[in-house]
């Protein structure tokens, strides 16, 4: 444990004691913010606290994670947006804020959610939209069996060129090859049989590797009455 | 680790009867006090979840269950009995299209990767690295409640990263059994959810053995049984990934049948996530992103030397992971 790191935690046992100076305070804050160990450690000491005072511990579901994420997925121009209008007069505010919020809605409406999160080195940017996009896509359109598609549909050419475009049902566009098919388009029911199939086998595995024993396979009663019984049939036999 | 090692040090310098500081001495008392119960507690919950995998396949129990997403709602009825050193495991869907039950026998010293983890062993995924279940989930013992009229211990399962969710689990307090499990978002919303409505453990039930003479359970593959320290392996794969979400290890691998598909299958001990390259199906099929209930399954392309292939990843994970996974496969050197 290094010099810091024990002054850092020396520090965080005087604040829960309610004796950390003002300047140890902001270190510790600033320290939080990047070191999860010690945030941890911070979480630990309180649910010690909470037991020690026979309160119940109730450190529950740590949203911090959640919420900072959020907070850094926010887009740069919204928050500069809201402090300059937060100057000008109330009445115009309220009206700027409404649109604001109108155009941050659309904006995440319409944010490729399949593609933008990952740049070119292949990290991860924002993670926290992915899910909100994944939960919020709207009702339920019954697709292959259940199926639910995203609104951003990701067509990929042959050619290589990621394009990403809106729709509701995924439509296919192949760039012309030489060596291919002039134009090809994708059935419907293939794309059903497909995904079914290895939403199929994927059940089957799941039964095998997680803590649910067989209940995964309770997952394929949106599937395809025979398909799903001729996947897991052929599981089975193996 | 540091909370022991506080603890150690505390102790010492109890021991030593050296405590030079007052503000020290009171960081003595605040950690020697609830530290064990602490520890208990973590440690109590991380016993349960191990306590569970082991349950779930040795004892003999069957119930009638519900699956619940986006409102939907499904009933499977459940048999699982054990037979001389093997699981014969029966689900029977109660409603929507009528089907055949799903049969299937398996080794019950068949420990699989999931079975591992879940059991709090140290998996080695390389010289230098361990996956360990606790190092990716929190357990915290919630408290008790009632499922299916018996009593149960409420366990939350904190995802420590984003690159999984979470669970609230529900363990019988007499048999270890999972009860009731619930896939949590990251904004602590309810994805999907298995409960037991009805149960009977420890029941004999006579007609699973005309049914296993009349040969009605297949059995399962058997190859992915793992020993400690021992992995999966994709020894023919051309396929590699650049990059795996945290934890996850391979569980399961298919090579390339006559069909052209070949299988890759990952768990962390809890989540699992699958991934299929179709070489054959590869000209047809979209790129799409789909769900289904919990289930996220992102279809990629790949074309590799002018011929293309499908790469899809399906699995209960959040969508960027599986996006990240898919778009991680590569071409191995």
């Amino acid at each position: 444990m290094s010099d810091h790191k024990e002054r850092l935690e020396q520090s965080l046992s005087a604040l829960m004691d309610g004796e950390a100076s003002e300047m140890e305070t902001h270190r510790l804050l600033k320290a939080v913010a990047e070191d999860p160990q010690l945030r941890d450690r911070w979480t630990r000491y309180h649910m010690a606290s909470a037991s020690i005072k026979g309160e119940p511990a109730t450190t529950s579901i740590d949203y911090s994670a959640a919420i900072s994420a959020a907070i850094d997925q926010e887009p740069a121009h919204r928050r500069s947006a809201l402090t300059v209008f937060a100057g000008s007069a109330g009445r115009f505010a309220i009206a700027a804020s409404v649109a604001l919020v109108a155009v941050f809605g659309v904006q995440q409406l319409n944010s490729p959610a399949g593609t933008s999160l990952i740049n070119d080195s292949g990290a991860i940017s924002e993670f926290a939209g992915v899910e909100t996009a994944a939960e919020n896509s709207g009702p339920a359109i019954q697709f292959p069996s259940g199926f639910q598609p995203n609104i951003n549909a990701r067509t990929v050419s042959v050619g290589g060129n990621n394009k990403t475009s809106l729709r509701t049902t995924p439509v296919l566009e192949f760039q012309q090859q030489a060596q291919q098919q002039i134009k090809q388009q994708y059935s419907e029911a293939e794309l059903r049989a497909y995904l079914n199939n290895v939403m199929t086998k994927h059940s089957s595995h799941a039964a095998l590797n997680s803590s649910q024993g067989m209940l995964p396979f309770a997952r394929l009663s949106e599937v395809d009455g025979q398909e799903a019984s001729k996947g897991a049939g052929e599981t089975a036999s193996e | 680790m540091a909370l022991s090692s506080i603890f150690q040090i505390s102790l010492k310098a109890l021991l030593l009867k050296s405590f030079k500081p007052i503000k020290q001495a009171a960081l003595v008392a605040a950690v020697l006090l609830p530290g064990p119960l602490f520890a208990e507690q973590m440690e109590s919950a991380h016993d349960l979840m191990a306590r569970m995998a082991k349950a779930s396949r040795e004892l003999n129990y069957s119930g009638v269950f519900t699956y619940e997403h986006r409102g939907n709602l499904t009933s499977a009825k459940l048999i699982h009995e054990v037979r001389e050193g093997k699981i014969y495991e029966r689900l029977l869907h109660m409603d929507g299209t009528q089907r055949d039950a799903v049969s299937r026998a398996d080794n019950l010293d068949c420990l699989r990767t999931g079975d591992m983890l879940l059991r709090g062993n140290a998996y080695k995924i390389n010289n230098e690295n361990y996956s360990r279940l606790k190092d990716f989930y929190e357990f915290h013992i919630k408290g008790d409640g009632r499922i299916a009229n018996r009593q149960v211990s409420m366990v939350h399962v904190l995802p420590r990263d984003k690159y999984r969710y979470g669970y609230v689990v529900a363990i019988d307090k007499e048999s270890g059994l999972l009860l009731q499990s619930v896939l949590m978002s990251h904004t602590g919303k309810p994805l999907e959810r298995f409960q037991f409505v009805d149960i009977s453990i420890g029941e004999y039930r006579s007609e699973i053995d005309s049914q296993i003479k009349e040969g009605q359970f297949g059995n399962i593959d058997q190859t992915d049984c793992v020993e400690l320290n021992r992995k999966v392996d994709t020894p023919q794969s051309m396929w590699q990934l650049n990059w795996l979400p945290p934890g996850f290890v391979l569980a399961s691998y298919q090579s390339p049948g006559e069909d052209g598909q070949e299988s890759l299958m990952y768990t962390d001990g809890l989540a699992v996530f699958s991934i299929f390259i179709d070489s054959v199906q590869g000209n047809t099929l979209p790129p799409v992103d789909a769900k289904l209930g919990a289930t996220v399954a992102v279809l990629t392309k790949a074309d590799i030397n002018g011929h293309q292939y499908a790469i899809c990843v399906v699995g209960e994970i959040p969508r960027g992971t599986a996006s990240q996974v898919a778009s991680a496969i590569g071409i191995a050197p």
